[in-house]
């Protein structure tokens, strides 16, 4: 086991050393003034410019800005943005952004994470019956909507002829909040549609793979000796049969954040929620790089400890790996 | 004795036929797949409408042919936009773009994946290592922020689509080429190969190559599906190409036009519909194709 730890914990590192290297060079690569990306930007008033140029050390060879930038990383400091005229990355991303993207995207994985499981064991359990062809059809057809599409047709349905969702933002704009209640269901109202929109787009992924992942179980020896033991459908279904083809999933869930990511970006773009992935799109079109190359390394450390976690999670839970 | 040598044109006939027999099987298998045609009609029907556009669409997709945001009549099927222009018409002629950057990126990442994975099975060792580390890399990090980053960098048009997509799509198929690639180094006919002193090319290509191609095919109808989402969300948030309009820039420009809070449903919904058909084609194409190919489905 502990052999096991060190592989994945130093793999993990090399992926995110990676990471880094390729994020400081994507964004060195752009054509024209090399400087331009870190700091060479209108926006940004000449004094802070003289001192991001010294911090980042962009008079100088490529390698000592490569210390550099790993230096400034270690401390926390991801530069400036543009856009908000010299407002330092960190601060932009650590806050309310962030919050907002973890609510949505939390949220809206773990309830579309449970109904997958359930209802792919059920549809595996009754395969080729109706209920089986129906719910294949229906995560099939969600799979394959672009998320921005799904997230526009339910504007155009509960937010313009139903009325009933807010089209745009987190909360109100404007509006006074005598508690936090009053605060919590405004919230919670705006979030309405990109969290249906969410969940909905994330459903017909581990529907699937749940549902295949319990056809695989099925083949196996031990539940023909659950069978022969004379153990109600029930318990082979949800003891043996869920708990094994539940193992998978927890690898590929990890995996699959990043699949997530773009999902959320898409769906925050659309129902301008106050997020992250609204933040990637509006830096994008301002041309805002110290916040996308913020964005990206810390999502990368998110990811890849996410990976980690799952890793030694799947570790604990199946011991054939371990060894 | 005398060996009896066969000659070049009867091998190059014998491994025509065999190709053709396994060709037929696999057509055979596919054709009792009722998803499996449904997928290939609806697939067809897409390239139909994209080959014959000049003759369904009423209009040309780029003039202004009427006034701006025409409801849906007999004149303007789905409407004009906000320079009125028929949105009609620009679904139509829109079929040949979102086809075009689906084939052709998934085409080269498929082709990318090919060659990472081969050069990294056969060869082994330290570039396998360092080929696998990137791979490892490109799957973890995610991908749709990075492909954006990559077109702000690149600008916006069709060809740059295409790359993004390209590099960043290539991972699975490099994975799968690799452990099929090395699975295969170790048999016999491979060996034989080596032994008789051919280079390391003629191996790959007379016998590596024809081996993983069924999986690489099958990845391939996957990539379709990727690149044509990837496509569609791209162009939606305005990185394609305005001269060369998709489906999703379609989306775009009613997006810009304030299509839902206005209610034009007729702006909306015929390029998702497309977009949505033409994804379900490829994918139950793919979910044959990998029924047949896969042996790990084939048992149960």
């Amino acid at each position: 086991m502990r052999d096991y730890l060190i592989k994945r914990g130093v793999s993990a590192l090399v992926t995110l050393a990676l990471a880094i290297i390729l994020t400081f060079f994507l964004f060195r690569i752009m054509p024209g003034d090399p400087t331009r990306t870190v700091v060479g930007d209108f926006r940004v008033t000449p004094e802070v410019r003289q001192m991001l140029i010294h911090q980042f050390g962009l008079d100088q060879p490529i390698w000592v800005q490569f210390v550099l930038y790993i230096q400034n990383l270690l401390t926390g400091n991801l530069g400036v943005s543009f856009q908000y005229r010299g407002t330092p990355v960190t601060s932009i991303i650590f806050g309310r952004r962030l919050f907002n993207t973890f609510i949505l995207m939390g949220s809206s994985i773990g309830v579309a994470l449970v109904i997958g499981i359930i209802v792919g064991t059920v549809a595996a359990w009754k395969r080729e019956s109706k209920f089986d062809i129906l719910t294949v059809i229906f995560s099939l057809v969600t799979y394959s909507m672009p998320v921005f599409w799904l997230g526009m047709l339910i504007i155009l349905v509960f937010g313009y002829y139903l009325n009933s969702i807010p089209i745009a933002g987190t909360i109100t704009v404007g509006m006074t909040y005598s508690n936090v209640f009053e605060y919590a269901a405004d919230y919670l109202h705006h979030m309405t549609g990109p969290f249906v929109t969410l969940t909905l787009s994330f459903i017909g992924f581990y529907f699937l793979i749940m549902r295949d992942s319990i056809l695989d179980v099925f083949t196996e020896d031990y539940m023909l000796t659950a069978k022969a033991k004379g153990l109600s459908d029930r318990k082979i279904l949800f003891r043996h049969a869920m708990r094994n083809a539940t193992l998978p999933m927890v690898s590929l869930m990890a995996v699959e954040v990043t699949y997530l990511f773009g999902g959320a970006t898409m769906t925050e773009t659309v129902f301008s929620w106050y997020g992250i992935g609204r933040l990637i799109y509006e830096a994008v079109v301002m041309a805002d790089f110290p916040v996308l190359q913020g964005i990206f390394v810390i999502m990368s450390v998110l990811v890849i400890s996410a990976n980690f976690c799952a890793d030694i999670a799947y570790a604990f839970l199946d011991p054939r790996i371990r060894y | 004795m005398t060996i009896q040598e066969t000659p070049a044109s009867q091998i190059k006939e014998d491994r025509f036929w065999l190709y053709r027999r396994k060709l037929g099987d696999f057509w055979r298998l596919f054709r009792r797949s009722s998803l499996g045609k449904l997928g290939l009609a609806l697939v067809l029907s897409f390239v139909m409408l994209a080959l014959a556009a000049p003759w369904i669409a009423p209009f040309d997709p780029f003039t202004f042919v009427g006034d701006p945001f025409l409801k849906p009549s007999s004149t303007y099927i789905f409407g004009t936009d906000q320079v009125g222009r028929d949105i009609f018409s620009r679904v139509i002629y829109g079929t040949r773009i979102s086809l075009l950057v689906g084939l052709v990126a998934s085409a080269m990442t498929v082709c990318l994946g090919t060659l990472v994975g081969l050069v990294a099975g056969y060869l082994g060792g330290r570039i396998d290592n360092l080929l696998m580390r990137i791979t490892d890399l490109f799957i973890i990090i995610p991908a749709l922020p990075l492909m954006l980053i990559m077109a702000a960098i690149l600008g916006k048009g069709v060809q740059n689509i295409i790359i993004v997509i390209a590099v960043i799509g290539w991972t699975a198929t490099a994975r799968m080429v690799r452990s099929q690639t090395m699975s295969l180094k170790e048999r016999p006919f491979t060996e034989a190969s080596r032994a008789i002193g051919s280079t390391d090319l003629h191996t790959i290509s007379r016998h590596i190559v024809p081996n993983v191609f069924p999986l690489v095919f099958a990845n391939g109808m996957i990539a379709i599906v990727d690149a044509i989402l990837s496509e569609a969300g791209l162009s939606f948030l305005g990185f394609g190409d305005p001269s060369r309009p998709s489906w999703g820039m379609v989306l775009y420009f009613a997006n810009t036009a304030g299509a839902t809070v206005n209610g034009y449903w007729w702006y909306i919904v015929p390029p998702g519909i497309c977009i949505m058909l033409l994804v379900m084609g490829f994918a139950f194409v793919s979910y044959s194709t990998d029924q047949i190919l896969n042996p790990r489905l084939r048992r149960r």
